[in-house]
C-alpha cells in the first residue's frame, strides 16, 4: 500500500515542525532564574494545599469503559452501512436489516439499562 | 507516492502545502474570532495594528518566540514538551485526508528539457481509499494531547482538566460515530471524492424505481440526512471542546483546563491543534452534507469547457479550475468556521452533568434513531 | 520494493515499542510505549492491504482502549509503588527470570515458525475488503455476532457493578 508512504512523510514532517518551534522558542526565549514560588503550580496565587496528585471519581473510569463498549458496536455499523445498498440489490436486503436490528436492539437494551442504573449520572 | 520525480515533487509539495494552509488559517481564524467577538458584543477588538488589526497575529506571534522558557517544577519535562507537539498531529494528518478541489488532468508538458505526465493531480494529502474512517481513527488519538499536557504539568487542574476533557470528547465521539452511520447508508461508501460526486446536479429523490426531483435545490446530503448533520454539528463543536462546551477550560473551576501551565508557543500549538480539528470537522461536515468543493449545478467540465473557449491552454483551464473549486471549498468551511464563533456568544455554557447526559442521553438515543430511520427508508425506497 | 522497506521499518518500530513496554519501570509510560505500538500495528495492517481493519485498530486500541488505560494510569500516584518494584535483589530477579523467559520463548517461536515457512508456504493471498468482510459478519458468522453483541452488554453490566463495589482497599 503506498498511501502510507505520505502519510508516515506528514507524521514526520510535523512532528519535526513541531519540535522545531518547541527548540527555538526554548533557545530564543528568556530564561529567568526559577525559585521555589514560580515551580510550584499554578493555582491563581494561593499556596498550593495538595500535591499534584489526588483521588479521582470512578465516574471517569467507568464513562471510559462504557465508551470503549458502544464504540465497538459503533464500529460494526460501519462495515454493514456501506454494504447495505449493495445488499439490496443482490436481494438479500432483508437479512442484513434483520441482523443489525437484533444487534441495534441489544445496543438499545444496553443503553437503556445504563441510563436506568444510573451509571451515566454525574452530580 | 508518485511513479516519476515531478509526480513525487509535486505530492510533496502538495502535503507541505496543505500542512501550512492549516497552520496559516489558524491566526485569521484567530483575528475572525477577536473581530467576530467584538462586533457580536458591540465593542471595537484589535484594530491598531495594521489594516484592520490584521497585523495583529504577526505581533502575537512574534510576542510568542520572545516568550519565556517555563518547565513548572514538579512536572515531567519530556512529557510537558511532547504534549504540544502531539496536540498538532492528528489535525493535521486528519485535514491533509479531505479532497480540498477536483482531481484534474495534467496534459503531458515539457519542464527541464523534458516531457512530463500526463498527471491527474488529487487535490487532497493522499487518497485513503476508506476515507471517513481514517479520519475517525486519527482524529481519536487527540486525547493523548490533552492526556499528556494534564500529566506532565502535575498541576492538578490541569489533570482535572484534561480528564474532564478526555471524559467529553469520548462521550461526544460515540454520537459523532453514530451521526456519520446515516449518511454512510446512503452514500453506501466510505470514500470522499465518491460521496461528493453523488451529490452533483439537482435533487433527486429514487423511491421504488420512481424519480422525484426538485430541480431548484441541489443534491447536497443535508436534504437526505437533516438530523444526522445537525448531530453531526453538535458533536463535532463537543470534540473541538469549543463554547458551549468547553468545559476543560472552565476558568471559574479549572483555572484554563490542560493548558493552565502553558505559555507562549507551547500554548499556541494547542490552539493550532483545536483550531485544526474545528477544520477538519467543518471540512467534514461540508464533504458529506454540503457537497464538498462542487458549486451547485455547476460541473468541473463546464468550467473548465468554459475557460477553454475562452482560449486557455488545457493544462491552465484545469488548474484554474480546481482553484475555483478549492475557492469554493474554503467559502463553504469558512462559513462553518465562522458558525463556530457566532456560537460561542449565543449560547451559554453547560453544566458538566448537563453536558454528559445530553451526550449520552440525548445526541446517542437521537443517532441512533437516525440511523435506523435512514436504514428503513433506504430499504423501502430501493426494493 | 517500498512497502519492503517500509514493512521492515514498521517492525523494527513496532519490536522498539514492545521493547519500551517491557523495559519501563512506570506504568504509565509502558503504556505510553504500548499506544505506539498500537498505532504502529495499525499501519502494519494498512500496508498488508486490509485499510479497514487498520482503521478499526487505530479507533478501538489506539483511540478508545488506550486511551482508557493512559488515562487510568495518570489517575493515580504510582510513585510509591514504582520505588518498591525498581529495586531490591528479589524483583530484580523475578525481572531477569522474566526476561530469561521471554528471550527463550520469542527464540522458540522465531525457530518454529521458520520450520512452518520453510515447510510450506501455506500463507492466503486473497485480500479481505469491506464487502466480503460484511458477508462474513452478517451472513456467514450471524450468531457470532449478534452474541458478540450481548457479551459487549455484558461486559457493560459488569463494569458498573464493579464500579458499584464498596468496601475492600476502597472503604473509606
Amino acid at each position: 500500500m503506498e498511501e502510507l508512504v505520505p502519510i508516515i512523510a506528514l507524521g514526520v514532517f510535523v512532528a519535526l515542525f513541531g519540535t522545531a518551534i518547541v527548540v527555538v522558542t526554548s533557545l530564543i526565549g528568556p530564561k529567568p532564574k526559577q525559585n521555589d514560588v514560580k515551580d510550584e503550580a499554578y493555582e491563581c496565587g494561593i499556596p498550593g494545599q495538595f500535591s499534584g496528585h489526588s483521588k479521582v471519581p470512578v465516574k471517569y473510569y467507568l464513562t471510559a469503559i462504557l465508551f470503549i463498549l458502544f464504540d465497538i458496536e459503533i464500529i460494526f455499523m460501519y462495515p454493514w452501512a456501506v454494504t447495505f445498498g449493495d445488499s439490496i440489490t443482490e436481494g438479500y436486503g432483508l437479512q442484513f436489516l434483520a441482523a443489525m436490528g437484533v444487534f441495534i436492539f441489544i445496543f438499545i437494551f444496553g443503553l437503556f439499562w445504563e441510563v436506568k442504573s444510573k451509571a451515566l449520572e454525574w452530580e | 507516492m508518485g511513479s516519476d520525480l515531478v509526480e513525487v515533487l509535486i505530492n510533496s509539495v502538495k502535503l507541505v502545502l496543505i500542512f501550512l494552509l492549516m497552520v496559516q488559517l489558524v491566526p485569521i481564524l484567530v483575528w475572525v474570532e477577536r473581530r467576530g467577538s467584538a462586533f457580536i458584543q458591540n465593542r471595537y477588538g484589535p484594530n491598531r495594528v495594521g489594516p484592520f488589526g490584521l497585523m495583529q497575529l504577526l505581533a502575537d506571534a512574534v510576542k510568542f518566540v520572545f516568550k519565556e522558557e517555563f518547565v513548572p517544577g514538579k512536572g515531567h519535562k519530556l512529557i510537558f514538551y511532547a504534549a504540544p507537539v502531539v496536540a498538532l498531529i492528528p489535525g493535521a494528518l486528519a485535514f491533509a485526508a479531505i479532497p480540498l478541489a477536483n482531481t484534474f488532468h495534467l496534459e503531458p508538458f515539457m519542464f527541464l528539457g523534458e516531457s512530463w505526465g500526463p498527471y491527474d493531480i488529487n487535490f487532497q494529502g493522499y487518497n485513503v481509499g476508506i476515507g471517513i474512517v481514517f479520519i475517525l481513527g486519527v482524529s481519536s488519538l487527540g486525547a493523548y494531547a490533552l492526556l499528556l499536557a494534564g500529566w506532565g504539568s502535575a498541576n492538578k487542574y490541569s489533570l482535572y482538566g484534561a480528564l474532564r476533557a478526555v471524559a467529553q470528547m469520548i462521550s461526544y465521539e460515540l454520537a459523532l460515530g453514530l451521526s456519520i452511520v446515516g449518511a454512510i447508508l446512503v452514500y453506501n461508501t466510505f470514500d470522499f471524492h465518491s460521496i461528493i460526486a453523488q451529490q452533483a446536479g439537482a435533487l433527486s429523490f429514487t423511491i421504488s424505481g420512481r424519480e422525484l426531483g426538485i430541480p431548484f435545490l441541489p443534491n447536497w446530503g443535508i436534504f437526505y440526512q437533516p438530523l444526522g448533520a445537525f448531530l453531526f454539528l453538535v458533536a463535532a463543536f463537543a470534540e473541538t471542546n469549543r463554547l458551549p462546551f468547553d468545559l476543560p477550560e472552565a476558568e471559574s473551576e479549572l483555572i484554563a483546563g490542560f493548558h493552565t501551565e502553558y505559555g507562549g508557543m507551547k500554548m499556541l500549538m494547542f490552539y493550532l491543534g483545536e483550531y485544526g480539528h474545528m477544520l477538519v470537522a467543518s471540512a467534514l461536515l461540508v464533504t458529506f452534507y454540503f457537497g464538498g468543493y462542487q458549486l451547485p449545478f455547476v460541473s468541473h467540465v463546464m468550467i473548465e469547457d468554459m475557460l477553454k473557449s475562452f482560449g486557455l491552454g488545457i493544462n491552465m483551464a484545469n488548474v484554474l479550475t480546481a482553484f475555483l473549486f478549492f475557492t469554493v471549498f474554503m467559502i463553504k468551511c469558512l462559513i462553518f468556521l465562522w458558525i463556530y464563533v457566532w456560537v460561542r456568544w449565543t449560547l451559554p455554557r453547560f453544566r458538566y452533568d448537563q453536558l454528559m447526559d445530553l451526550g449520552w442521553k440525548t445526541m446517542l438515543p437521537w443517532a441512533l434513531a437516525n440511523t435506523i430511520v435512514t436504514a428503513v427508508v433506504v430499504f423501502l425506497a430501493r426494493i | 520494493m517500498i512497502t519492503g522497506y517500509l514493512f521492515y521499518m514498521l517492525a523494527f518500530l513496532l519490536i522498539l515499542f514492545s521493547l519500551g513496554v517491557l523495559m519501563h519501570s512506570s506504568p504509565l509510560f509502558s503504556s505510553l510505549n504500548l499506544v505506539g505500538s498500537m498505532i504502529v500495528l495499525s499501519a502494519m495492517y494498512y500496508l498488508l492491504q486490509v485499510p479497514f481493519i487498520a482503521a478499526v485498530q487505530l479507533i478501538v486500541y489506539a483511540g478508545a482502549v488506550m486511551v482508557l488505560f493512559v488515562m487510568v494510569m495518570m489517575m493515580f500516584d504510582l510513585k510509591h509503588e514504582i520505588k518498591i518494584f525498581s529495586g531490591g535483589f528479589i524483583s530484580n530477579a523475578i525481572k531477569c527470570g522474566l526476561a530469561g523467559f521471554f528471550a527463550f520463548t520469542i527464540g522458540a517461536t522465531a525457530f518454529m515458525s521458520t520450520e512452518m515457512i520453510s515447510g510450506s508456504a501455506k500463507v492466503k493471498t486473497e485480500v479481505l475488503s469491506v464487502k466480503s468482510m460484511a458477508q462474513l459478519l452478517f451472513k456467514d458468522y450471524l450468531i457470532e455476532f449478534e452474541v458478540l453483541g450481548v457479551i459487549l452488554l455484558l461486559v457493560a453490566v459488569g463494569a458498573v457493578a464493579l464500579s458499584r463495589i464498596k468496601g475492600g482497599t476502597h472503604a473509606s
